[in-house]
């Protein structure tokens, strides 16, 4: 994370790091074909090739998206598992699903009258997914300001470590927004989701986190691994299929 | 503007399960059968096809095959004078939609109730004296025995293949099988699935314990099977995508595969998709209903349907619903204990204790929606309950259905929640654990229950229903107890790490999913004043209404609810035969 400065952080409007391999040619999945993975990219030589990253945010704004990437590289740090967040793909999968019908609101009931409730009644704001999140990113960027005088993407991973473990107990929290019940219930699942969810929606890029835990995904079909391999390491979990490899 | 469409004899509100199997028994009746049901045919969608199929952010987590909350939900509140509030995502349990229902999404576990169970109150009193049963506890019996069900369940098990291993045949234990189970007349249709490593682990640790440990029967088909009407099941490949996911194999036996597809084909039967009931027509004065009124979702045009019989064969909220909105039938008050209503409402108690294994493999990712191990001793009333301070209970099985990583990840107490520790310790461990699990009982409560919400309606303009309920006493007495023994187990089966165990505590959270195992509503019994339908599903105040599914239950046993009310439901396809041809309470 080069830029320290106070510029804007304009060099976030284009997701433009690659993990791993650099310059590999965009690979459109094949939308027809059968059901053999697809051929290796040509620039995947390198281990852990990596799909090229799409071009631009479709939700997040240069700031939010600054703080997105802060975040996601500050929870899953590269080590022998994975790269970094930004290079597992996880800032992207978290903006397509608040550009996509879940962050707009698909399949939640946003009928009035509003009122607060109890945890256990769930998620009862009137604002959609997406704009619940843009809160919290907004919310979480002037609380870091405020206490460490500092833009949040500007904290190194430890410090920013740091502080989500105090915003996850509550210790953020505002009568005005509570900044916990925001990360715990609405940031930390898309990271989780991200992490794990198949490639195709941004995230877990070349299934990494898969291979990383010895998930073999796609294509499933294990009728007789589960006697041949029951009490047994499953060969197929070094490497990883995924929806992309069978379409 | 409403139009009217001819009449029709028997039209089944709802094209899930239950109504499939009725009218498989009223097949070459002659009687005019239809069915309506509110969304589509999901038969080679992206749902029932590879490679889509195995996506577990889209099916596993988004739930879309589950009903749309943007359309209806239910509201919730934990008691009688709190407000009532829409839960606006449920997680708690997952209703289906289209043709087949949320039978097209299960995972397959397919018991009978024990034999008791059908007779409940008579059991509970006889055993430990009326005085032990506490007020507020509604338990009462259905006014119909396990003998008349028996030969449904047989055919139930023989027309969705379901696989086990008898424990109890015509009064003969047999080894191998569940000891505590109803006596069958034969043995199941299939041999079981393969056990699994964690069944292995189970299994052990359960014998040492002196239990008795059997396979939980499944309809997931363990090999190619082909039922009493020509319908076929592939071999289950273990894929790990069943519950929430729709089978794209044909092993997990459904009635999007083994029933529709047949019925389509006989000239009497027609299931309409995309249509959304909105009433029932009532006549009060004759006691009878004249039809239903439905909106055709893809026009937008709403329907008046005439019919000679109304059957309800929705989800339990949904029948429950419809009787409310269409004022038929007195709603239950729990203020004063008068109606019927809305009454009974229950639900599930789950809990589990996690284990870890360094040294052995689980692999939780290949597994079926069934393909547990599993001990019955502190089941529902197979144990004395004499000084324990509670009643019920529940199976204890090893609880692998599937490995998807998003939310499939066991990992011990204490974990960080991300960073390099946390993907180090799934590395560890992810491949290494289960839970043991409790699948235990909900007994009724005076004041859990199901009415019309004043406030909140769905996209149709109809209230919502009502849910007011929480946890009882009773149900965190039994699950700390059941939980328990369910920790004796997991300590015996000499894992690295036995977990905390987790019973379950505090107030009902709709967004802690845990089954979708909610019934009540719509309770059968021998006497009108304390019952919706007769014990045969005949409503007692519209002779020409039935009503079927676990809404008919009059509490939640520790068992899942689908057998018996797939038995209910051919029973009732007979009984709508026999009042066809000769109309009056049966």
């Amino acid at each position: 994370m080069s830029n320290k400065d106070n510029a804007p952080p304009a060099r976030r409007i284009f997701l433009s790091r690659v993990g791993g391999a650099s310059g590999a040619a965009l690979a459109l999945p094949a939308l027809f074909g059968g059901l053999a993975p697809a051929p290796a990219g040509a620039q995947g030589a390198a281990a852990g090739a990596v799909a090229p990253q799409p071009a631009s945010y479709l939700s997040l704004g240069p700031q939010e998206a600054a703080c997105v990437e802060a975040l996601v590289d500050a929870m899953c740090p590269a080590d022998a598992l994975t790269p970094g967040g930004v290079d597992c793909g996880l800032h992207v999968f978290i903006d397509r699903q608040l550009a996509g019908a879940w962050g707009r609101g698909d399949r939640l009931y946003r009928q009035g009258p509003w009122q607060p409730g109890k945890p256990q009644h769930g998620y009862q704001s009137p604002l959609t997914p997406e704009d619940h999140f843009k809160a919290g990113i907004a919310a979480l960027r002037r609380e870091t300001q405020k206490r460490t005088g500092k833009p949040i993407e500007q904290l190194d991973a430890a410090r920013i470590d740091t502080l989500l473990q105090e915003v996850a107990a509550d210790q953020w929290d505002d009568p005005r927004f509570a900044l916990g019940a925001w990360f715990n219930d609405a940031f930390y699942p898309l990271f989780v989701q991200a992490c794990f969810a198949d490639p195709m929606y941004g995230g877990n890029r070349d299934k990494v986190f898969w291979r990383s835990v010895g998930f073999p995904g796609l294509p499933a079909l294990h009728a007789r691994n589960v006697v041949e391999f029951r009490g047994r390491a499953f060969p197929g979990a070094a490497s990883p299929q995924s929806i992309d490899d069978f379409s | 503007m409403i139009r009217k469409l001819p009449r029709r004899s028997v039209v089944f509100v709802g094209g899930g399960l239950t109504a499939a199997l009725a009218a498989r028994q009223m097949k070459n009746s002659g009687i005019d059968v239809l069915v309506l049901e509110r969304g589509g045919d999901l038969a080679g969608s992206a749902a029932a096809t590879l490679p889509n199929q195995r996506d577990e952010l889209r099916w596993g987590v988004h739930n879309s095959l589950v009903q749309n909350w943007a359309n209806e939900t239910y509201t919730l509140r934990h008691a009688v004078g709190e407000h009532a509030l829409p839960v606006r995502r449920m997680e708690a349990f997952l209703p289906g939609e289209g043709m087949g229902g949320a039978a097209n999404h299960w995972n397959g576990q397919t018991w009978r109730w024990a034999e008791y169970d059908p007779a409940l109150r008579t059991r509970l009193e006889s055993r430990y004296g009326k005085a032990a049963i506490p007020r507020d506890m509604t338990v009462q019996d259905w006014g119909i025995g396990y003998a008349e069900m028996e030969p449904y369940h047989d055919l139930f098990e023989r027309l969705f293949g379901i696989a086990g291993q008898a424990g109890n045949i015509g009064g003969q234990i047999v080894e191998g099988g569940n000891p505590f189970e109803a006596p069958r007349t034969r043995d199941f249709p299939q041999k079981p699935l393969e056990m699994l490593e964690s069944g292995r682990i189970f299994q052990a640790a359960a014998q040492s314990l002196g239990y008795k440990p059997f396979p939980l029967p499944a309809a997931n088909s363990p090999r190619a099977y082909t039922n009493p009407d020509g319908a076929k099941l592939a071999p289950c490949q273990y894929c790990g995508h069943c519950e929430r996911f729709f089978c794209e194999a044909n092993a997990k036996a459904s009635p999007a595969v083994l029933l529709y597809p047949m019925l389509q084909k006989q000239r009497d039967f027609e299931i309409r998709l995309h249509s959304q009931v909105t009433g029932i027509d009532y006549d009060r004065h004759a006691k009878r209903v004249t039809g239903v009124r439905f909106i055709d979702l893809q026009t937008a045009q709403e329907w008046e349907q005439p019919a000679d019989v109304v059957v309800l064969s929705g989800f339990t909220m949904t029948n429950t619903r419809l009787l409310l909105a269409s004022g038929i039938g007195r709603p239950y008050d729990p203020k004063s204990g008068k109606g019927v209503v809305g009454k009974n409402f229950c639900y599930q108690v789950m809990s589990s204790v996690p284990v870890f294994f360094k040294d052995r493999w689980i692999n939780p990712f290949m597994a079926s929606g069934a393909s547990q191990m599993v001990v019955d001793e502190f089941n529902g009333d197979n144990f004395d309950h004499a000084g324990l301070g509670f009643f019920g209970g529940g199976y204890i099985y090893s609880n692998v259905t599937n490995g998807r990583p998003i939310n499939s990840r066991l990992l011990p107490a204490g974990t960080p929640r991300w960073g390099s520790a946390w993907k180090q310790a799934n590395a560890d461990w992810y491949p290494h654990a289960f839970n043991v699990a409790v699948h235990g009982s909900n007994y009724p409560h005076r004041e859990n229950h199901l009415d019309l919400d004043p406030t909140y309606r769905d996209a149709y303009g109809m209230p919502l229903l009502r849910m007011t309920f929480n946890f009882r006493e009773n149900d965190h007495r039994m699950s700390e107890y059941v939980t328990n023994k369910a920790a004796g187990i997991a300590r015996a089966m000499g894992a690295t790490t036995v977990g905390t165990p987790q019973p379950r505590r505090g107030d009902f959270d709709a967004r802690l999913y845990q089954t979708t195992h909610t019934t009540g509503g719509t309770i059968m019994g021998a006497e009108p004043a304390t019952s919706v339908v007769s014990p045969h599903l005949q409503h007692w105040d519209a002779q020409n209404l039935f009503v079927v599914g676990a809404s008919v239950y009059t509490h939640n046993a520790g068992y899942n609810p689908t057998g018996p009310l797939a038995a209910l439901a051919l029973r009732l396809g007979d009984d709508l035969v026999r009042y066809a041809r000769q109309p009056r309470m049966l």
